[in-house]
């Protein structure tokens, strides 16, 4: 037993690594003070993200398992998420210390934070164990209030903070419920052992599975905020310093994009004869699935269109964000599955991007407000072109990454029968997306050039919208090493 | 060589972007080199092209995206030169059209290549998906070149223009997928889905209706393209995006980007679904006349001089609908060379507009308060006034210039179908209400007593003469002998319409 567990703890090494990592930061902080304004919490993180991505390539190349009685898996699905956490962590890291918004800030506070939710994302992408989940999504989801409201001083982070505190709560108890229904009907919660008890009564569900399902949905939605749960999401943007606000819309998106995919996946026990939905609660569930991801989307960029603070803008763009995704949960298949991994790729670098350079503009005017950015195309080229890379890619126009982002999911819902609508409704809500998007490229560039001393972007600045838009290009271009990427990681779990 | 062709405008854009801002003469240099060389290469596929065989030629195609069956592949037959050669001449003449710009030159040239590069792109893209990335790539520059360097209401009409044309074309994106997956391999390769063309007994269901697969693909393609085309009802934009661009950007607009529509009409919808397009043609027809109609209305009514000629496109671009509705060769290859003598006259137009907007910094024609704009200046300005007269009788269908052929072949052709012989009657209206716009503007500029007013107007420049002088000879001598171009297409349409019927 001991040597088991010794055995597979090396199969949790990325997380070790986050861990031991954390107490190194807990114990620099303790001992040399200075740390909480310098730039060594960053190296720290970046070490901690490095080693960890080390890790991750490590154990990837192992024979993927369901290990600690059931609790954890250890595949490529995993090592994908878990190289985006990295990512998203190490990316978050560096726009806070970037930024002045956080410049007062205990900033060794922050990373042992950031780190520490990283390590909760990652629980949430291996856990086959809806006990182990939920401690995935509680960590996550509490360091994240705490994240929110991270500017103490300021009244509107802590209320950002309180909101998202008081709706976690909600959503987490609903999921709770949906967990003890589970349990209740199925006398387990493991994936697998679930599972089975859906196969051995494929004729006869009690209707009280799907509904426990859809509880646990409601949970998870949260996370990703889709709808009917995504109403904290411009709040708790809009309140919360702006790096941290980039950090939510990435990591803990895809942690609970990680977190549904699993679950839903291993637990409709995937028939990959027929590829249905039909395990559980027959064709309907697929309705449903479309038809949040319609609203999602819809709401999304609807109400983006009057948004006159750019955060809220692209927090509302996020949501919608989250409806083309769920678009590709209802192939079931390699193809749809994959495309929304790789969504997540494109989105994790155009997101970000975008999110830069309105901290960046917030930094310099003080206000995130569309006429903040007037004229700053012309006073900051490298800042206007990479936002007009970034914008363009969201708004999934070709040459960028998330027109293949875009290309594959609606694929997947073109080739599937009887989604056509929804098809037409995505293309056409990515032409909505496009009108306020093109709000801010007009600020950019096209309302003159802006009055006063030209400003200059700095290189620490300048490196990372640089860094985030060659992939945001490349991507575009040429994809065919990622496609094989994403289907390899999702070929696990399928 | 067609690659040479299509990204040597982005090595100068490259080029351009590196070169130092304060130096404006320099970047403009560069931007005349660097639309030569596809000047230069376009006439080489003119001199070389073989006119004897509808097979594609200059063909060059490489695995780009191999796991979804993605290809590089280009390559071009009758119905693309006339299309490439009209994109290489005009952006050319283009950039000495632009020579006045004062104002973040770097950029402007730059957008300009980049789009100059998308354009030919789109007319030597042999694979669906490269088709449709170049078609696309096209907005971004188009956006900024309007919203930047247009006139007053250049934030609203770039808008505009962004959102129709992604409107159009998100509906290509889905028929371009459905294509890919409901043909077995899947393919993106326009000749390989015009060789199986499947979709004719397939159906797709929404919400329960079971509806025809190609008529929906025709309908959804047909909205794309009609939107640049454009074809009345999506012809909104137009106006907006044509009056607020910068003169070049005009030229560009009216005598490439539109031919986008019809081009992509004729190149995916036609061979790709036959059947529904013997289905649409009755309505195309219709939307076709309408077009000229409503197009010469509209014109008729402007005071502006570049709404004039921006509603003019309107209606000489429906000559183009409806003689591709006829489907005989007459009205195809009507079609076609009306395509590319609407590119040439229409720029001639948007040219000589803006030569009089640098001057006198209007172009009324009667002012909003009802005084003249302008009247009499034909003796103040002798060269710009005869140009000016050969553009407008060309437009307007004189006999001995360019647009009469093809004008003449459009009708006959549409007269062959017994059917469409109405159509041609009411049609046939827009030749005299074209003639009574043009010629009421021209009487209204350019003869009567003088507006004192102008009388100090100088004649046209050097510099503007050149960008003028090719395009007249053009039309003159493809009103003459038009065979140069009619010869260059016609295997090539006889080979669609056969596969047609």
């Amino acid at each position: 037993m001991n040597g088991e567990i010794v055995q597979n703890l090396k199969l949790l090494s990325p997380e070790l690594v986050l861990v031991f990592f954390l107490v190194v930061l807990f114990t620099v902080d303790s001992i040399w003070e200075q740390t909480r304004k310098n730039f060594v919490p960053l190296a720290l993180v970046f070490a901690a993200c490095l080693l960890g991505t080390i890790a991750t390539c490590w154990v990837s190349k192992l024979a993927p398992t369901v290990f600690f009685s059931g609790l954890v898996a250890n595949d490529s699905f995993s090592a994908f998420f878990r190289y985006v956490f990295l990512f998203s962590c190490a990316a978050g890291t560096y726009l806070a210390f970037g930024s002045k918004e956080l410049e007062k800030q205990n900033r060794m506070e922050f990373s042992l934070l950031i780190v520490c939710v990283t390590f909760g994302m990652c629980l949430m992408a291996i856990s086959t164990h809806l006990l182990m989940l939920y401690i995935g999504i509680e960590t996550v989801s509490i360091l994240s209030f705490v994240m929110a409201g991270f500017k103490s001083e300021d009244l509107r982070a802590s209320e950002a903070s309180f909101k998202y505190f008081i709706f976690g709560a909600f959503a987490s108890a609903l999921m709770l419920y949906g967990f003890s229904l589970i349990y209740g009907l199925t006398g387990s919660l493991q994936y697998g052992e679930i599972a089975q008890y859906v196969q051995a009564n494929l004729g006869n569900m009690p209707y009280l599975l799907p509904l426990s399902l859809i509880l646990v949905y409601s949970g998870l939605a949260y996370k990703i905020s889709a709808f009917p749960m995504h109403f904290w999401t411009p709040d708790v943007y809009e309140g919360s310093p702006t790096p941290v606000a980039s950090f939510f819309s990435v990591g803990p998106k895809a942690a609970g994009f990680a977190a549904i995919l699993r679950f839903f996946l291993d637990i409709l026990s995937y028939d990959a004869a027929s590829g249905s939905w039909k395990a559980i609660g027959g064709e309907q569930l697929v309705s449903v699935v479309a038809i949040i991801s319609a609203i999602t989307m819809t709401v999304g960029n609807l109400s983006a269109i009057g948004q006159n603070s750019v955060k809220r803008m692209l927090a509302y763009s996020s949501i919608a964000h989250v409806g083309y995704m769920l678009m590709g949960i209802l192939t079931l298949d390699t193809f749809g599955l994959g495309a929304i991994l790789f969504y997540i790729i494109a989105y994790c670098a155009m997101n970000f991007g975008a999110f830069w350079v309105v901290s960046i503009v917030a930094d310099l005017k003080g206000s995130d407000r569309l006429d903040a950015f007037r004229g700053l195309g012309w006073s900051m080229p490298v800042l206007g072109v990479t936002m007009v890379i970034f914008l363009a890619s969201l708004a999934g126009i070709p040459m960028f990454s998330g027109f293949i982002g875009k290309m594959l999911i609606f694929g997947a819902i073109v080739k599937t029968p009887g989604l056509l609508w929804l098809a037409v409704l995505g293309v056409l809500n990515s032409v909505v997306s496009l009108y306020y998007y093109a709000k801010i490229l007009r600020e950019l560039w096209l309302e003159g050039r802006e009055p006063g001393n030209p400003s200059e972007l700095s290189i620490y600045h300048g490196v990372a919208l640089v860094g985030l838009a060659i992939p945001t290009v490349v991507l575009g271009l040429w994809f065919a090493p990622v496609i094989h990427f994403v289907e390899r990681s999702i070929a696990t779990i399928l | 060589m067609l690659s040479w062709m299509i990204f040597s405008p982005l090595i100068g854009m490259a080029a351009i972007l590196a070169m130092p801002r304060n130096r404006p003469d320099i970047v403009r240099w560069a931007a005349v080199i660097t639309t030569a060389v596809p000047l230069a290469l376009g006439v080489m596929v003119f001199s070389q092209f073989d006119r004897s065989t509808a097979a594609m030629q200059f063909v060059e195609q490489v695995s780009w995206i191999a796991p979804f069956n993605i290809e590089y592949y280009v390559g071009i037959d009758g119905l693309s030169v006339p299309m490439v050669l009209l994109t290489v001449l005009l952006s050319f003449i283009c950039i000495f059209a632009s020579w006045n710009i004062e104002n973040g030159v770097k950029g402007y040239f730059a957008m300009f290549l980049l789009l100059e590069s998308a354009m030919l792109g789109v007319f030597c893209a042999l694979d669906f998906f490269l088709f449709f990335v170049f078609w696309e790539v096209m907005l971004l520059p188009m956006y900024f070149l309007i919203g930047i360097w247009g006139g007053a209401n250049k934030v609203y009409a770039a808008t505009k223009f962004f959102l129709y044309t992604l409107a159009g074309s998100v509906l290509m994106l889905l028929v371009m997928l459905g294509m890919y997956f409901t043909t077995e391999p899947h393919t993106f390769s326009l000749l390989q889905l015009a060789n199986l063309h499947p979709f004719s007994t397939m159906t797709m269901d929404l919400f329960g209706w079971q509806l025809p697969m190609d008529k929906v693909f025709f309908v959804g393609l047909f909205i794309g393209f009609a939107i640049k085309v454009p074809i009345w009802p999506f012809h909104t934009w137009l106006p907006w995006a044509h009056v607020e661009a910068p003169t070049a950007v005009s030229v560009i607009l009216a005598g490439v980007l539109l031919k986008m529509g019809t081009y992509g009409i004729l190149r995916i919808s036609y061979p790709i679904l036959p059947s529904a397009t013997l289905w649409a043609a009755d309505a195309m027809a219709i939307l076709g006349v309408i077009s000229i109609l409503y197009g010469a209305f509209c014109a008729m009514a402007q005071k502006d001089l570049k709404k004039l000629v921006a509603y003019s496109s309107v209606s000489h671009m429906g000559y183009v609908i409806l003689g591709m509705a006829s489907l005989t060769t007459a009205g195809v290859n009507g079609a076609v060379l009306q395509m590319f003598n609407h590119g040439t006259s229409t720029a001639m137009l948007f040219l000589l507009v803006g030569v009089i907007y640098d001057r006198a910094h209007h172009r009324w024609i009667v002012k909003p308060d009802g005084s003249r704009g302008f009247g009499g200046i034909a003796p103040v300005v002798p060269v710009y006034t005869g140009v000016m007269a050969i553009a407008v009788f060309a437009s307007l269908g004189l006999p001995g210039l360019s647009g009469f052929i093809s004008e003449a072949l459009v009708f006959l052709g549409a007269f062959s179908v017994p059917r469409f012989q109405m159509y041609v009657i009411i049609g046939s209206l827009g030749i005299v209400l074209g003639a009574a716009y043009l010629l009421w503007m021209f009487m209204r500029v350019f003869l009567g007593p003088l507006n004192e007013e102008w009388s100090g107007l100088t004649d046209m420049n050097w510099r503007e003469r050149f960008t003028l002088i090719p395009l007249t000879i053009l039309v003159v001598v493809l009103g003459v002998y038009p065979m140069p171009v009619l010869k260059l297409m016609g295997t090539t349409v006889a080979k669609l319409l056969t596969s047609l019927t």
